[in-house]
């Protein structure tokens, strides 16, 4: 292994490596054939080196493990002082991480560790030149970062040519699960750390309350979702049209909060991602946190009083005005339609 | 009672509603752009105003820009905040997270020896055109003090520790941190106030006072990550919008234009 390898930070969620930073693998391997280098993966936590045998068929070069007892879950001080102390010992080119809560904060305590750089939320990476605009040198086979800004307006490319490892989180869901490779034996190293009590019980967790998921909106064909202008009422009318287009009923956060629909029908940050073919948003205006999670639905549709309002931006359709003069006449058409 | 000492972070960005139109090498074209305070930040300010409404103690503002306009900070302080110190440096667009978050931490060690403690700094969980989000977790690693990002609501503050509620993928999770500790506060729990009349114009009259980085005894100068260019993304929505007085006119348009491009509603 040399020192434009490409690392993958594999997750532990519940017990288990994630399949979301499984993928990642895919792409660090892509990188490495370019670059000369290999793939390394690290796992870090509690009780994880029985993890090993679940990952040692996959396309990975390898394993970088620290076992700690006093490593628990949710602490970022600890989780990024493991991780630091591998790469700064083994030096690759770069370390790609799942764009998660946790994942984003232990990448920033990284990369200020190491005095490197750190972009999140990346939507793809690839390998170029990068000439400086200054002095003009160039920087051979550069890992380079696509990402959203001003609120996915404009993409960025961005890059770090002089610092290793350059510390990349990348949304979820955009590559392949890795190939199997049977047979395969791939080389654990195994690393330790000290952890004091200093660096420990400065965060503890209380208790975790997860969403129950009764309802799988991401499945749904259509969803017509209600935000914080729909009201109780408005929701008697939007339940009236999903069922009508034989759809589901989808809420923003405001709109649980309020009490107006169940929380398992939250669309966004906090609840589900989801891609119908028809997506209709009444009453919401369009903050960031929920149109993560409907930005890629195939046909949006607002109605919405606001016309400067954000989600008409991501609309192909648009009806502005009070969507409680506007859903009754459009449910009575398609009744009609309907007969 | 409990006195706290809080300082809030407020960035000024370019205003969300108009983003910045870029040059033909692919950079920003930040001449004629309107700079507003990051509208996130306002959450934290909430959070801030909210706990020393419950337990006492001060607020600093802090913010790190090039721009002269610092009268957009005065909505901040209209809010409520006690004080607000501008750090300007020329430089700074070229500042890329690591940058700016080790300038911060040097002010808020600055800001700490006149106060003697800084129990709490709050800021947005992102700002609204890097939208990187690794502001409070940078902070708090070159502090050396805990931080909790994506935080929903501040629960309470109990002998020394602090507890919260922070959004996780599938749901919340509640931690108790020591403190000091940062914390960067989303747009769920709080509901930003906003100033009256009279705390408008009382803001206009305060001081700001202006800190150049100089000041702060800078032993890391280096910008890590580069940007190569930026894009417009192309909507690829139809961006169909109808507007008109008589709504069965225009619904009559909408569904014309949903039969037009083979769009059915009903199945």
């Amino acid at each position: 292994m040399n020192s434009r390898d490409v690392y993958v930070y594999l997750d532990v969620v519940e017990g288990r490596i994630s399949i979301n930073s499984l993928s990642l693998i895919t792409k660090a391997r892509e990188l490495a054939k370019i670059l000369g280098g290999g793939v390394g993966a690290i796992i870090v936590g509690r009780d994880v080196k029985k993890l090993v045998k679940d990952v040692e068929e996959y396309d990975i070069d390898v394993i970088h493990i620290i076992d700690h007892p006093k490593l628990k879950d949710h602490d970022v001080i600890s989780y990024s002082k493991a991780v630091s102390e591998i790469l700064s010992k083994t030096r690759p080119e770069a370390l790609l991480m799942i764009s998660t809560a946790l994942g984003k904060e232990i990448a920033s305590r990284i990369a200020v560790r190491l005095r490197t750089a750190v972009a999140t939320d990346c939507i793809d990476l690839y390998i170029d030149n990068y000439k400086d605009p200054v002095s003009g040198e160039v920087s051979e086979k550069t890992i380079h970062c696509i990402r959203y800004v001003f609120r996915g307006e404009l993409s960025a490319v961005v890059a770090s040519p002089r610092q290793r490892p350059f510390i990349a989180t990348v949304r979820p869901g955009l590559y392949p699960a890795p190939q199997k490779i049977f047979g395969r034996k791939i080389e654990v190293k195994e690393w330790s750390i000290e952890v004091s009590e200093d660096d420990l019980m400065k965060t503890e967790v209380l208790e975790i309350q997860k969403i129950e998921r009764k309802i799988d909106l991401s499945k749904a064909k259509v969803i017509v979702a209600g935000g914080r202008g729909a009201k109780a009422e408005g929701f008697k009318l939007i339940q009236e049209l999903a069922s009508l287009l034989k759809g589901e009923v989808g809420a923003t956060r405001p709109a649980v909060d309020a009490g107006w629909t169940t929380p398992d029908r939250m669309i966004g940050l906090t609840g589900q991602t989801v891609k119908p073919d028809i997506y209709i948003a009444v009453g919401i205006s369009g903050a960031p946190q929920h149109t993560i999670g409907m930005r890629d639905s195939k046909i949006i549709i607002a109605i919405n009083k606001d016309p400067e309002a954000p989600i008409f931006k991501i609309s192909d359709y648009g009806l502005v005005g009070d969507l409680f003069v506007i859903l009754p006449k459009i449910i009575e058409r398609l009744r009609q339609l309907k007969s | 009672m409990m006195s706290l000492n809080i300082i809030v972070l407020v960035k000024s960005v370019p205003d969300p509603k108009t983003p910045p139109t870029l040059k033909v090498d692919g950079s920003l074209d930040l001449k004629n752009v309107k700079i507003v305070v990051n509208p996130i930040d306002k959450y934290a300010v909430e959070a801030a105003l909210q706990l020393k409404e419950r337990y006492g103690g001060k607020i600093i503002g802090l913010s790190l820009g090039d721009h002269d306009n610092i009268d957009i900070f005065r909505e901040i302080i209209a809010m409520g905040v006690d004080s607000f110190i501008y750090i300007k440096d020329p430089d700074y667009q070229r500042f890329d997270t690591l940058q700016k978050s080790y300038v911060l931490s040097r002010a808020i060690k600055k800001i700490e020896k006149d106060l003697g403690r800084v129990d709490i700094v709050l800021c947005g969980v992102e700002s609204s055109d890097t939208n990187m989000g690794v502001l409070a977790s940078q902070i708090g690693e070159w502090l050396e003090i805990p931080s909790i990002s994506y935080v929903d609501k501040i629960l309470e503050i109990k002998n020394g520790s602090i507890i919260v509620k922070k959004i996780i993928e599938d749901g919340f999770i509640t931690l108790r941190s020591r403190m000091p500790v940062v914390l960067s506060i989303a747009d769920t729990g709080y509901e930003p106030r906003i100033p009256s009349l009279r705390d408008t114009i009382m803001a206009r009259r305060r001081e700001i006072p202006i800190w150049k980085t100089s000041d702060l005894s800078l032993e890391f100068r280096e910008t890590v990550l580069k940007t190569v260019r930026f894009k417009q993304i192309e909507s690829k929505r139809l961006g169909k919008i109808f507007r008109d007085e008589d709504v069965d006119k225009m619904i009559d348009r909408f569904f014309e234009e949903l039969k037009r491009d083979g769009v059915s509603l009903l199945r």
